[in-house]
């Protein structure tokens, strides 16, 4: 054999290694891998004459004294780890280690003990992420659960559980019974109480209620004293608050809406616009430290059909009506090629620290981390790979597919006071994993770790002999049945509430309050964002410090039509 | 009907070559669901008009032209197992078409630097000899002093070692023949619980050696230089 045909035979076998190159599904975006915590000749690998047996590659204890599932040599991409190949190992749920996997008796340097009773799931070829957290969600029908997890979503902050547009729900018997029905899941789901509220009567029902946060939205009121009542009320109980400002500008304008926060912690949803908000020039919220931006799918990747697509998806999310013509103007007011030009160079450049759905009301459930980094693959460099290049001198995106991996796990994990249980792959928090097979890397998972159990993924044929056979759909595993569905995913909840579901844990949300931009992983750039119109009144120069912030939309963009029917 | 839940799946199958085959029939490059569709569709009708195993996977093969495909996809298209119902019953049939992976292919590998060879500085040579009639094979972990009794060779030199290969890789030891094999010394804690229980304890302590060599002989253990 070859040299070429050794290297793809090892590859084959043990998956990428460190200093290899890998190409993240079918985009520009290659990383080179930082380290490997495996040593050569000792790789665990368990199957038919391979070394994880008994007194080999596994020490006989208890898996409680090692762990009760480990995922070996895995290529982590995660905002805190960076991204490297190791095994995570998992004791009751949570991640209990990373790094060398094997039986210390008989191997060198050994951090993830696998007992001869320990689940091993192999890890060779396919990449580790934390899993999503979707921060803005319309669960307006219960399959949305089902299209999250099956793109890799493992928590989800809501506004809803029913065909009706809550954006934040109030009363606290329809709270209980939607974190009821939510626990038929094995997600994570906080749900926001809806900041309406002129008083702190309505907030403090919600509160009550277990909301874990609060959504100010203009459809309901997105008004001053909303405002100072609803952020007031929410530093006195550490919860989060979400907003979609005053996109009439009835009451105020963007400057107006900045001033009613005051400096305190809000979390802008769809920053560029056209899911809401303040028209022109909401993106102004962007860059502030105590603003916390997000942008929603439809807008990211920004391509030659996004701006048609949105007039017809606003007037129907938003309970508007076509044959008026003033819904028409409102709806026309709120798309804006310049803006969703400038929200995607603002990603690029980290000052957008979060990336979200919108799913159900003007977003896609299931399309969260493929618009992420069919975005990260159009600011791309290519990488030469034919040889021609020395190793050490290929451009590659290691920094630039991080920093869109914080924006769709440990981000909106801290901006929501979720850190301390998801968000990340840390020794502490939940194993919820997503592994995902190098080619369709964010586009469509292998397998959804919730908690330590497979709870999601790729299904065959029911009556096969091997688990593989076609057709392969993505849907529940065992994790999603019987009273594991509830006791996999949390409650997030606020610590005031008494709200419980039996058999889910409530865990209150924390350091809502005091989470700024600066404190954002892998972003943190702020500045100040301007607009100079033009004659055509929806046509706009945005600039960020002053610099002109524009892109293309792009013709193609990466990670759907080779992978969706 | 009376359709079962396996065969509701093979109406999915179905289906989604159907929208294949429009797409196809309209000139329109396939992307890696209407591809695998299409292949596993051509597997189970040529098994329904009574093909054998070999004709079914000839039938996979050629489902679809590589110049029918999207850029890329072709690559995407390793293993695609499908369960046909042949005339003998139902029998599981691989798909592996025909690629040729490059380092613009999606989840594409690229190694520039060749992997350096396994190394280690403390490395022993022996001939061991099968002295049964069916083949013997050995797995990296094994500790060799434990392996078969049938097989022939000197244990002593073995002691506290295994086998030089690739994790996850094997060595055969044909019936009557003699094979030479590296050996290199356990690591980690060194201790060995388990195996034959020849030594089920530390490698190193005090005697450990001498006492699983009388265990060996006692259980009547091959031992000595094979040719």
């Amino acid at each position: 054999m070859n040299e070429f045909h050794d290297a793809q035979q090892d590859i084959a076998v043990h998956g990428a290694r460190a200093g290899d190159f890998v190409r993240l599904g079918d985009t520009e975006l290659v990383i080179r891998v930082e380290s490997d915590d495996r040593q050569r000749g000792n790789e665990l690998q368990i199957g038919f004459g391979k070394n994880a047996r008994d007194g080999m590659g596994m020490q006989s204890t208890r898996p409680s004294q090692s762990c009760d599932v480990v995922i070996t040599n895995v290529l982590i991409i995660d905002a805190v780890q960076g991204i490297r190949v190791s095994s995570i190992g998992i004791r009751e749920g949570r991640i209990s280690a990373i790094g060398r996997s094997g039986n210390p008796d008989t191997m060198d340097d050994i951090e993830v003990v696998v007992g001869s009773g320990t689940v091993i799931i192999p890890g060779e070829g396919l990449i580790a992420t934390a899993g999503g957290i979707d921060s803005h969600v319309h669960a307006m029908a219960p399959r949305v659960c089902d299209a999250a997890l099956s793109s890799g979503i493992t928590t989800l902050i809501s506004q809803e559980f029913g065909p009706f547009w809550g954006v934040g729900v109030g009363s606290a018997w329809a709270l209980g019974h939607g974190h009821k029905q939510f626990a038929a899941w094995p997600l994570n789901v906080g749900i926001l109480g809806r900041g309406a509220g002129s008083t702190n009567a309505p907030l403090f029902e919600a509160l009550e209620g277990g909301v874990c946060g609060f959504k100010i939205h203009e459809d309901t009121g997105a008004h001053p004293r909303t405002l100072d009542t609803t952020l007031t009320f929410a530093d006195e109980h550490d919860v989060a608050v979400a907003l979609h400002t005053d996109g009439l500008n009835e009451m105020m304008h963007v400057e107006d809406t900045i001033a009613a926060i005051a400096g305190r912690a809000v979390h802008a949803y769809h920053v560029e616009g056209c899911g809401g908000g303040h028209a022109p020039d909401v993106l102004k919220l962007a860059g502030l430290n105590n603003i916390l931006a997000s942008s929603t799918n439809p807008t990211l990747a920004f391509g030659i059909n996004a701006a048609d697509e949105h007039v017809a998806m606003i007037i129907s999310a938003h309970g508007m009506n076509p044959e008026l013509p003033s819904d028409i103007e409102i709806a026309r007011r709120r798309v804006r090629q310049a803006t969703m030009a400038a929200e995607n160079r603002l990603h690029d450049m980290g000052v957008i620290p979060v990336t979200s759905s919108d799913a159900l009301g003007m977003g896609r459930a299931d399309d969260t981390w493929r618009k992420t980094f069919a975005m990260a693959s159009m600011f791309a460099d290519r990488a030469i790979l034919d040889g021609s290049v020395a190793p050490q001198d290929v451009v590659v995106e290691n920094e630039r597919v991080l920093r869109h991996v914080a924006k769709i796990t440990i981000n909106p994990a801290l901006v929501h006071g979720l850190s301390h249980e998801v968000g990340s792959l840390q020794v502490g928090l939940l194993a919820d994993i997503v592994l995902w097979p190098y080619r369709s890397f964010a586009s469509k998972p292998n397998m959804v770790i919730k908690s330590g159990i497979p709870a999601w993924g790729v299904v065959g044929d029911p009556g096969s002999t091997v688990a593989n056979a076609q057709p392969l759909t993505i849907s529940a595993q065992f994790g999603a049945f019987g009273a594991s569905a509830a006791e996999l995913g949390v409650h997030f909840t606020n610590s005031m509430s008494t709200a419980h579901v039996a058999g889910r844990r409530s865990v209150p949300v924390r350091n809502t309050r005091t989470i700024r931009g600066t404190d954002m992983v892998r972003h943190g750039v702020l500045g100040s964002i301007d607009f100079d119109a033009h004659v055509d009144a929806n046509d706009y120069t945005v600039r960020f410090n002053g610099d002109i912030i524009t892109c293309e939309p792009a013709q193609v963009t990466t990670l759907t039509r080779k992978y969706v029917i | 009907m009376e359709l079962t839940p396996s065969e509701l799946d093979r109406l999915l199958i179905f289906t989604a070559s159907r929208v294949a085959e429009d797409r196809r029939a309209r000139g329109t490059k396939l992307n890696h669901p209407e591809a695998t569709a299409l292949i596993s569709h051509a597997v189970l009708e040529a098994a329904r008009d009574g093909a054998t195993h070999a004709q079914a996977i000839q039938a996979g093969l050629t489902a679809v032209k590589p110049s029918e495909l999207l850029d890329g996809v072709a690559t995407m298209l390793s293993g695609i197992s499908v369960e046909a119902v042949f005339d003998d019953g139902r029998r599981l049939v691989v798909i592996d078409f025909p690629s040729t992976p490059d380092s613009s292919s999606p989840g594409s590998v690229t190694r520039l630097e060749p992997l350096p060879a396994l190394e280690s500085e403390d490395i022993v040579t022996l001939a061991v000899r099968n002295d049964s009639t069916i083949n013997i094979s050995v797995t990296t972990h094994m500790h060799f002093f434990e392996v078969n009794p049938r097989l022939l060779f000197d244990r002593e030199a073995a002691y506290g070692r295994h086998l030089f290969i690739p994790a996850g890789e094997h060595i055969d030891f044909p019936a009557g023949l003699t094979t030479s094999v590296q050996l290199v010394p356990i690591s980690g804690n060194r201790i060995l619980i388990g195996f034959a229980g020849l030594v089920d304890g530390p490698l190193d302590a005090p005697g450990a050696q001498a006492e699983a060599m009388r265990r060996a002989r006692e259980l009547g253990y091959l031992d000595g230089g094979a040719s």
